[in-house]
């Protein structure tokens, strides 16, 4: 991972552009790159399972991960990493919304709706009982400029997760979002599929944070995969259109962040989103 | 059998046999249980009782395959009907491609159903009568000893219908197939099938042979005082449940008296 990483990052480096001149720049451009269309391929079945309200939920139990990473770097004196235990919360959460909504009757959006509000308050609670000074505005808004080599390690190695989980489980995914009922009697583990992809969105939700911050991380899977909708006939066609809108919007939005000197998450889900209204006119004028 | 479900009883006591390599009907006016009943016999509900399927000639459990009714799915997903038959074929994830064997047995399956012209169609256009048929070519790709078809000719026009019927004869003529279908449309079930179970208020009330068991007061006893069964161009006051009579074949074929699924009460 780490050559890989380094023979990436002089890749970029050869690319005769002003805006990569400094180094932070080109450790964006290259996390980005790889985690917006690894967003964007999980992002076919948030979309087409309508799992985008899942996916904010587990962006904003972030709150309650990094909270509780400074409460327990406070009563341990030894530091506790936020990244670390948000992961964690973020994986606990995915997993108990997927099990109550497999053993209750109550309506997906309902049980998700309940963990939304308590991770919220959750982290309310816990910086506000331990009188936290720290901020929380850089996992609010993304620190993409503030990246190390460590973050760009976890990046290569969870795409490449992503892709492997993609190989094994695309057609699977497929027929589970065309009708759970049809998957079941077709064989399908659809147990297994319905968890293992809540804790890989979990996974990249909570990673892509870095990026785009709490608020906009869902933007990340959402907005490509809906952009790939309007634009594709197949299942295969739908996929690498949503990784290349996402790599787009990344490149794009990195540049515009750097031009204008705005926050680089919000600049990339801007791009996104103004990709996904062409498409809009794009897919309303193919169907006529 | 019996099942609840949300603490209600929807079957109290099914003791029904279905006929191996037969046309099976299962029918009952509309919230008698027969969906319910479906789904139990394939495992996709919990039940007390048993349901015993006999062995196939290698000794393994027969495969069983479902068209479920009220197919309910997001027409805007981008997915061709190559793509949801290729899916359920090939390891291959389909965004590399499909295979070549998966792609074969798909245009095999929806040659059987009459409906290769579909190959390419997106799933999200699809009529009724031809989502019905994509649906049979993908219960069909894993070469089922037992198809189960839940209201199939539901939203399909007449002529539609009887081609759906011809196809069900096919199924079991040359596939040797057992069929057990859902219908509340009489004029199907005793044109084209060859053993029916009646249900209402969740029991048993007749089954057996179909123009042996539909008589006039059976019917009655299933489907209610004003009921009864009329011929295509013969229609008589009165009849409310029965439709009209779209398969118009011969009833009368060799059919082996073998039980497969077998349930019982528990």
């Amino acid at each position: 991972m780490h050559a890989l990483v380094d023979w990436l990052l002089a890749l970029v480096a050869l690319l005769p552009l002003d805006w990569l001149r400094d180094g932070f720049m080109r450790q964006a451009l290259v996390a980005s790159a790889i985690i917006a269309p690894a967003c964007a391929m999980a992002g076919v079945f948030v979309v087409n399972m309508r799992m985008a309200f899942f996916s904010d939920a587990i962006a904003h139990s972030a709150f309650a991960g990094v909270a509780l990473g400074f409460l327990l770097s406070a009563l341990n004196a030894a530091s506790v990493d936020p990244r670390t235990t948000m992961l964690l919360v973020g994986l606990l959460v995915a997993a108990v919304i997927t099990l109550v909504k497999r053993r209750s009757d109550l309506s997906t959006d309902t049980i998700i709706g309940v963990a939304f509000s308590a991770v919220i308050a959750a982290g309310i609670a816990i910086v506000t009982a331990t009188r936290s000074t720290r901020d929380f505005n850089r996992y609010l808004y993304g620190d993409l400029l503030l990246l190390d080599r460590d973050d760009l390690n976890a990046a290569l190695l969870l795409a490449a997760f992503v892709l492997a989980y993609m190989v094994i489980a695309f057609n699977r995914l497929l027929i589970l979002a065309v009708n759970p009922d049809l998957a079941r009697t077709r064989g399908l583990a659809t147990r297994a599929v319905d968890y293992s992809f809540s804790l890989l969105v979990a996974l990249l939700v909570t990673v892509a944070i870095r990026i785009t911050g709490i608020l906009l991380v869902t933007a990340l899977l959402v907005v490509p995969a809906a952009t790939a909708r309007n634009l594709a006939r197949s299942a295969g066609q739908m996929f690498w259109l949503a990784a290349a809108a996402g790599l787009l919007a990344a490149v794009g939005g990195l540049y515009l962040a750097y031009r204008y000197e705005a926050a680089a998450g919000a600049t990339i889900i801007l791009v996104a989103t103004g990709l996904f209204a062409l498409s809009l006119l794009v897919g309303a004028a193919k169907r006529r | 059998m019996r099942i609840a479900l949300g603490g209600r009883e929807i079957l109290s006591h099914v003791d029904a046999d279905f006929v191996q390599r037969g046309i099976n009907a299962l029918i009952g006016p509309n919230g008698a249980g027969k969906t319910t009943l479906l789904r139990a016999l394939l495992g996709l509900i919990p039940h007390r009782g048993t349901v015993e399927f006999r062995t196939r000639p290698d000794g393994r459990m027969p495969r069983l395959a479902y068209v479920p009714q009220r197919f309910d799915f997001d027409r805007g997903t981008p997915i061709t009907v190559r793509d949801l038959l290729c899916a359920d074929r090939q390891r291959r994830p389909l965004f590399l491609g499909h295979a070549r064997a998966a792609l074969r047995a798909a245009r095999d399956a929806l040659a059987l159903v009459g409906a290769e012209r579909l190959f390419q169609s997106s799933l999200g256009r699809l009529s009724g009568g031809e989502l019905q048929r994509v649906l049979v070519a993908l219960a069909m790709l894993g070469d089922p000893d037992v198809i189960f078809l839940d209201e199939p000719v539901a939203g399909v026009d007449i002529a539609g219908e009887a081609l759906f019927c011809d196809l069900l004869v096919k199924l079991r003529d040359q596939r040797g197939v057992t069929v057990i279908l859902v219908s509340h449309e009489l004029s199907i079930v005793t044109q084209h099938t060859d053993h029916v179970v009646c249900i209402n208020d969740g029991v048993v009330q007749c089954q057996g042979d179909t123009l042996a068991t539909l008589s006039a007061a059976n019917i009655r006893r299933v489907f209610g005082e004003h009921s009864a069964i009329y011929e295509h161009g013969a229609a008589q006051p009165g009849a409310h449940e029965a439709g009209a009579a779209a398969c118009a074949h011969d009833h009368h074929h060799p059919h082996h008296h073998a039980p497969p699924p077998h349930s019982d009460g528990g």
